[in-house]
């Protein structure tokens, strides 16, 4: 069977029977630079036109279909003109932090995906407090735009920064919670313990009502995180022009449209993780011919397919829903999700506590 | 209590009125061959041309019959409906048998680039002498050949059109 | 020199020469910046260390938290974007000079003290550190840990009462 379990294993084998420990530590994080910054750049690919795609299907209309056989190289076309933009700074901008901001942005995402857990041993670091790293370093994208929306000196963007400053610091608190709510029902913070913890059943499944709760709250909570409709205020077009990457374009536009797209592959796989049991196969109780049948589904594939469903859940708000007024934003954080996620976290407590889920 | 039965259902029919936006674009995405209506203009060209909907509208054009005859009278009532200026009679005045003098278009010159497509002069029209085509390719390299003269040439008012 | 030196020295580096940046710059909201770097380099110092748990409440706390805010109460000042006047000359001498001093006291005390090493198995591992929190006996911290959530609960209800509107005075 396809497992990438067993490459990985073999690459660090060879590489420490062959060079001294310290070399081959230096040589697997080349390794893992080069392929997370090629899983950036095909995830930008991928997930732009996965984007454009189900956009134009669900506004009843076709979609890019010009570039290439059914239109799928418009990505390609896309980032080529984006390359040989040229990369604009504004006089009065305070130019090295407008020029940092966009890289900040992008290293973030970046660190962001080293605890998650891609296949059955296939991780960059199992750190024991991967769950928390994720929410601590998500933390950090903030200043990033903070940084690019002051840095630009224009209003818009620094109004757009704020916005988006606002909006992160409140809903990362009941993201925290919904994570909580999982952390508490498996006992550890370390991803592969709690992908581990879900191989007789998912956590949306085996968890009751909380879980479930708590699924839905994190759902909305990492949309308004990453900055998309219907929370997408800090870019309003419509007031704002671009919020706070107006001033930039090329290249260093690219970067914040590409980090976009790779955080929201990072909260869904988390969001998969934690809820739907990352890379362990669906089980049900004692079908064992059919357990069976799904344990032959590689699990990379697994992971990757959860991941993808919840990303087309998330376009499907944003297609869906209109954007939310500042005041409405703050009043569902502060009024609704926060008390709820409260609640549901004691009474997932409780349930932990007296062992009452599966 | 009533305090946290308001809040409950305010979440419960706030979530319910979500999930109907969302089950009618997923309605849309699933079943996105049948609901897209984009049309592939240069592609299906012949088609477009055989069966656009009735009340999509084109440009102004004046009828005329098989003998080079049309119903305007020159009347001026689209001109005066237009809101934008885009119809310009020139009348003249023939001599009939009888030797008396009587009102009849010159030229029904008609700017193309400034019509708005509104129908006005159409509802306007007392002899319904103008309709509207279903022409929509009006790209030209020169911006005078849109003035247009609807009226042919050496064309006359049908007889019994007052 | 092994690789693992060579990385905290740079990480040091990164801490000392960060900091010295924000206190020296004048232009307010880089000084802000320079101190998230600062920051974050402590936060790398305490992962080259292998005490994940510290790094990661240091990176929410001071990181997502404190510089956030420091960032908003910058954006809010007036004519924040202007570049402040330079640090007069004596001023820059004296603080130079409470430096050296402040140094030198440091290093007078951990000289006398020495680079002792603690024979004693270290380890964060979230578990422990959540059951001392809570734990009423010897070695727990449960008086600590309710005297602290109690006083931040006070405060969060005060800051509630300062930002509610009260409907009642403007009828």
């Amino acid at each position: 069977m396809f497992s990438l379990e067993n490459i990985t294993n073999l690459v660090s084998t060879w590489l420490y029977a062959n060079l001294d420990p310290t070399w081959a530590l230096v040589v697997q994080f080349v390794i893992v630079g080069v392929l997370v910054i090629s899983l950036f750049s095909i995830l930008g690919l991928v997930l732009i036109m996965m984007e454009r795609r189900v956009a134009a299907w669900m506004q009843l209309r076709l979609g890019p279909n010009r570039v290439g056989p059914r239109g799928y190289f418009q990505t390609v076309a896309d980032t080529l003109k984006l390359i040989v933009k040229e990369g604009m700074t504004p006089d009065g901008a305070d130019k090295f932090l407008f020029n940092l901001a966009p890289f900040i942005v992008m290293i973030v995402s970046m660190v962001i995906m080293a605890p998650l857990m891609f296949a059955k041993g296939f991780q960059i670091w199992d750190v024991n407090i991967g769950v928390f790293f994720i929410t601590a370093v998500s933390s950090v994208s903030v200043i990033g735009i903070l940084m690019a929306g002051w840095a630009s000196n224009n209003k818009y963007s620094l109004l757009g920064a704020m916005r988006s400053g606002a909006q992160i610091v409140s809903y990362e608190l009941s993201a925290g919670l919904a994570i909580l709510t999982i952390v508490v029902f498996s006992g550890s913070l370390q991803v592969s313990t709690i992908v581990e913890s879900q191989a007789d059943g998912w956590w949306l499944l085996k968890g009751h009502v909380p879980a479930v709760i708590s699924f839905v709250i994190f759902i909305i909570a990492v949309t308004a995180e990453t900055n998309r409709a219907p929370f997408d205020l800090a870019e309003a077009e419509s007031e704002l022009t671009a919020g706070f990457h107006t001033e930039y374009s090329g290249m260093k536009f690219a970067l914040f449209f590409l980090a976009e797209y790779v955080n929201i592959f990072v909260v869904c796989a988390v969001g998969a993780t934690l809820y739907l049991g990352g890379w362990m196969p669906f089980h049900i109780g004692n079908w064992t011919s059919f357990n069976q049948v799904m344990d032959y589904i590689p699990s990379s594939a697994w992971f990757f397919g959860k991941t993808f469903f919840l990303i087309f859940v998330i376009m499907w708000f944003r297609w869906t829903f209109p954007r939310l007024r500042i005041d409405q934003l703050l009043n569902l954080e502060w009024k609704y999700l926060l008390p709820i996620s409260l609640f549901n976290l004691l009474l997932a407590t409780v349930i932990a506590i007296m062992g009452l889920h599966f | 209590m009533s305090f946290i039965r308001q809040y409950l259902s305010d979440v419960i029919s706030g979530v319910k009125s979500l999930l109907t936006g969302m089950r009618l674009t997923g309605k849309y995405f699933i079943k996105h061959k049948e609901t897209n209506i984009t049309q592939q203009y240069p592609d299906n060209r012949q088609e477009l041309f055989a069966g656009l909907p009735d009340r999509f509208r084109g440009e102004v054009v004046m009828s005329h019959d098989d003998n080079n005859e049309h119903a305007c009278t020159g009347c001026t009532a689209c001109e005066l409906a237009c809101p934008n200026g885009t119809i310009k009679i020139v009348t003249k005045f023939d001599m009939t048998p009888e030797g008396k003098k009587k009102k009849a278009i010159d030229k029904f010159v008609y700017h193309l680039e400034l019509c708005t497509m509104c129908n006005l002069c159409i509802e306007a029209c007392p002899t319904s002498a103008i309709k509207m085509a279903q022409n929509f390719e009006h790209s030209v390299f020169d911006r005078r050949d849109l003035t247009k003269v609807l009226n042919k040439p050496g064309s006359k008012v049908r007889e019994g059109v007052e | 020199m092994s690789l693992s030196a060579i990385i905290f020295y740079l990480i040091s580096a990164l801490i000392l020469g960060a900091g010295l940046m924000a206190v020296t710059t004048t232009k307010i909201f880089r000084s802000a910046i320079y101190l998230l770097a600062s920051l974050v380099g402590i936060a790398g110092l305490y992962f080259w260390m292998e005490v994940e748990f510290i790094a990661a409440v240091q990176i929410v706390v001071y990181v997502g938290g404190i510089v956030v805010l420091i960032i908003f109460s910058v954006f809010l000042t007036q004519q924040a974007g202007q570049q402040m006047p330079a640090t007069p000359r004596n001023r820059t001498l004296w603080s130079v000079l409470a430096t050296i001093f402040g140094f030198a006291l440091t290093w007078n005390l951990v000289s006398a003290y020495g680079f002792k090493a603690l024979d004693v198995e270290f380890d964060d591992n979230v578990e422990r550190i959540g059951t001392k929190m809570l734990e009423s006996g010897s070695g727990g911290f449960a008086l600590p840990f309710e005297a602290v959530s109690i006083l931040l609960l006070a405060a969060m209800i005060g800051c509630i009462v300062i930002a509610m509107k009260s409907t009642s005075e403007q009828k």
